[in-house]
């Protein structure tokens, strides 16, 4: 199963699921990111960093603990 | 009139606020920044109208101390009108919140702010259908340029005289059915000043706090349990998750409805952004802002400074004139006048340039991108990206470093950044490095100073989380880079300004005026006594150096102008040697907090944390200096 981890720069991905418990998974909802969202990866993690997705026009940084929980498919 | 400011973080209610109420509150470009709210009263057509600008939230969750603090705020039923202040350019997921905020049934108007924003990234919206969809009044505003602010009052009239109440938004068929099983069940004197729809959602979602309450019904506690499995087993997911999609669905279609999506304007902008949040580029340019800032700030600093305490100084100097000399009133004035030109020194030439770039950085928006660039360093020391700023702050002076650990979620990291920040040389502190080890030793010694204060830190944050374990990572909105407005920039400053006057000033003069006490009694010689055991016999420094140090607790830099007092010399390097030197510094960097850093501690974290913080402090300074004393002697 690929992780927010495992995608590429400037692709677009489908969230899957969000383990990690429930804090993590509603402060990401509250900032607008949901399973079932498409949103695109602008940049992605480098030496262990964060990574940067855009969410409906907005930018949401991941540390790479919570981007790691975080399931995701690719789209075309 | 109430009326209450009530938004996402970052979507401009306290520049509205302060817009409208003259400047009060602190705004800035990184979410979350009021953590406690402002009330200010404005009068506008015959009608007094109260204002409370509440702390950012995403959602009624209560995930951090601000939104717990908000939620309360409008639970409590104190607020006649809800404004709901939108960041236009992010209404898809706002509107999650107005959503939410619908469900506690309060007269309602909604603002769309940054609306230029919102056109620039070629989202255009119909406000008239917002407003029918909704049922309340829905206005436009800019407001970092004060346009369409006046409406707020004028719409807020309509919506509380002819109780504009927002229509509730209904989720699918199922889960209605399950909201209303829970409505009809709930006692009605349960919790009777909140809307029984906003318990039965709030129940359904596995709210803690309402959780509380109604375990005291235990039949009531176990139907709400079986409901909440029901929905996980046809869902497939828990319940919590399955409202949040609800919301989000039904968010979704408003905005679908309401807005037009073009093409974004492609803006320069975005290639600043890219640049500076580049993996290889954004570092060096971090360090260059950084340097910039600091290396500005001193420069300017000292110009001002010096001419500024020599003008102090030949009063002092000419007190003996107006007072008898070494009388009690000549040691009162003379402490009062220390103590004064203390605050003064370090607050002009330092804090507001300081300031003035710190709240430029904030305003363009480029905090979180460091915060962003921060994460993987900061994580080595168990915290994550968003501890940089107080770090960086705290370069500047503690108190306001301090202060900014606010904006961190979790009790733990907020404990552990202000205890590492209080370690940071600050401005006083830096005055000591290169007064004492860099003129009279080398700038060398002096920049190795520094990187062995940043060891230690690291080194400390990294025991720390062995005690206290890591708490989940950085989740965090990077908001669009904005063109800082002046008036902006100088309001803040002076904001910035006046907290550290209040706080830290006060306590300054006082202690001033105390140390100006021990002087007139002659116990200097008794204290030195008493402080020899550690500070000759331990550290290996002269025995007059105990009273520097004392005074050293006012303010950092005391420690050095004292020196040259205590020592009888401005030429230290004749009665000190390079090492004493050394472990002076190190031990005055190290040991224990400024009064004013005190008194923010307690201030920001209570007083058991506080003193916990001082004792640490002044075993790591002890542990720090006597090390160096050895290993050193050895080379030296």
């Amino acid at each position: 199963m690929k992780t927010l981890l495992d995608i590429d720069n400037g692709k677009k991905i489908k969230i899957l699921k969000i383990s990690g418990g429930k804090s993590i998974r509603q402060h990401l909802q509250s900032l607008g990111v949901h399973t079932g969202d498409i949103v695109t990866l602008k940049k992605s993690s480098f030496l262990g960093g964060p990574v940067l997705l855009e969410v409906n026009g907005y930018d949401v940084a991941i540390g790479k603990g919570v981007a790691s929980k975080i399931e995701v498919e690719e789209l075309e | 009139m109430k009326i209450a400011f009530i938004g996402q973080p970052n979507a401009g209610k306290s520049t509205i606020f302060n817009g409208l109420a003259g400047y009060k509150t602190v705004t800035a470009n990184f979410p979350g920044q009021t953590v406690h709210y402002t009330i200010s009263k404005v009068k506008f057509e015959d009608e007094v109208f109260e204002i409370v600008d509440l702390p950012g939230i995403y959602s009624l969750t209560a995930i951090d101390m601000a939104e717990f603090e908000s939620r309360r705020y409008i639970l409590s039923g104190q607020a006649d009108v809800v404004i709901n202040i939108i960041d236009a350019s992010t209404l898809s997921r706002s509107l999650e919140l107005t959503l939410q905020l619908a469900e506690l049934q309060v007269p309602m108007v909604i603002c769309l702010n940054m609306i230029d924003e919102a056109r620039r990234k070629g989202i255009e919206i119909d406000k008239d259908k917002l407003s029918h969809i909704f049922g309340v009044p829905v206005i436009e505003t800019v407001a970092n340029k004060g346009i369409g602010l006046d409406k707020i009052f004028s719409s807020s009239k309509k919506a509380y005289y002819e109780k504009l109440i927002p229509k509730i938004q209904f989720f699918h068929k199922d889960i209605e059915e399950k909201i209303e099983e829970i409505e009809r069940t709930i006692p009605t004197d349960f919790l009777k000043n909140l809307p029984r729809r906003y318990i039965a959602i709030k129940l359904l979602e596995g709210d803690k706090e309402l959780f509380e309450e109604i375990r005291k019904h235990p039949e009531i506690l176990e139907k709400i349990n079986n409901l909440r499995e029901e929905i996980k087993t046809t869902h497939g997911r828990d319940t919590d998750t399955v409202i949040s999609s609800e919301r989000h669905a039904l968010a979704m279609n408003i905005f679908e409805e309401v807005a037009k999506v073009g093409e974004p304007l492609k803006s320069f902008r975005e290639k600043v952004d890219d640049l500076l949040t580049n993996k290889y580029l954004g570092y060096p340019l971090l360090f260059s802002i950084l340097f910039g800032i600091f290396f500005i700030v001193f420069e300017v600093g000292k110009i001002i400074e010096e001419p500024l305490i020599e003008g102090f100084n030949s009063l002092i100097e000419r007190l003996p004139n107006f007072v008898e000399e070494n009388s009690l009133m000549f040691f009162v004035l003379k402490g009062l006048l220390e103590g004064f030109s203390g605050g003064l020194g370090v607050a002009i030439p330092y804090l507001i340039p300081f300031f003035i770039g710190l709240t430029i950085l904030e305003d363009i928006g480029y905090l979180p991108r460091m915060a962003f660039l921060m994460d993987t360093l900061m994580h080595r020391i168990g915290l994550h990206g968003k501890s940089i700023l107080p770090f960086v702050i705290s370069y500047g002076c503690n108190v306001p470093g301090v202060m900014t650990t606010r904006i961190l979620e979790s009790p733990r990291d907020r404990f552990i950044t202000a205890t590492l920040s209080v370690l940071i040389p600050c401005a006083a502190r830096t005055t000591v490095i290169f007064g004492l080890v860099g003129a009279y030793i080398g700038g060398l010694a002096a920049a190795s100073l520094y990187i062995f204060n940043i060891v230690v830190i690291m080194i400390l944050g990294a025991i720390l989380t062995k005690f206290i374990p890591e708490t989940a990572g950085l989740i965090m909105e990077i908001p669009p880079l904005r063109i800082p407005a002046i008036k902006n920039i100088f309001m803040k400053t002076w904001l910035r300004l006046k907290d550290f006057m209040l706080v830290a000033w006060p306590l300054l003069i006082i202690s001033s005026i105390i140390l100006s006490f021990i002087e007139y009694l002659e116990i200097n010689f008794i204290l030195n006594k008493i402080f020899s055991p550690v500070v000759n016999w331990f550290l290996g420094l002269p025995e007059q150096t105990g009273i520097a140090l004392l005074f050293g607790i006012l303010r950092k830099e005391l420690s050095m102008i004292m020196l040259f007092q205590a020592m009888h010399t401005t030429q230290l390097n004749t009665v000190m040697t390079d090492l004493q030197l050394i472990v002076y510094t190190i031990f005055t960097i190290f040991y224990m907090p400024c009064v004013g850093t005190m008194g923010v501690l307690l201030k920001e974290l209570g007083f058991k944390k506080m003193i916990s913080i001082t004792f640490l402090t002044i075993s790591l300074a002890l542990i720090l200096a006597f090390t160096v004393r050895l290993v050193l002697s050895f080379i030296i």
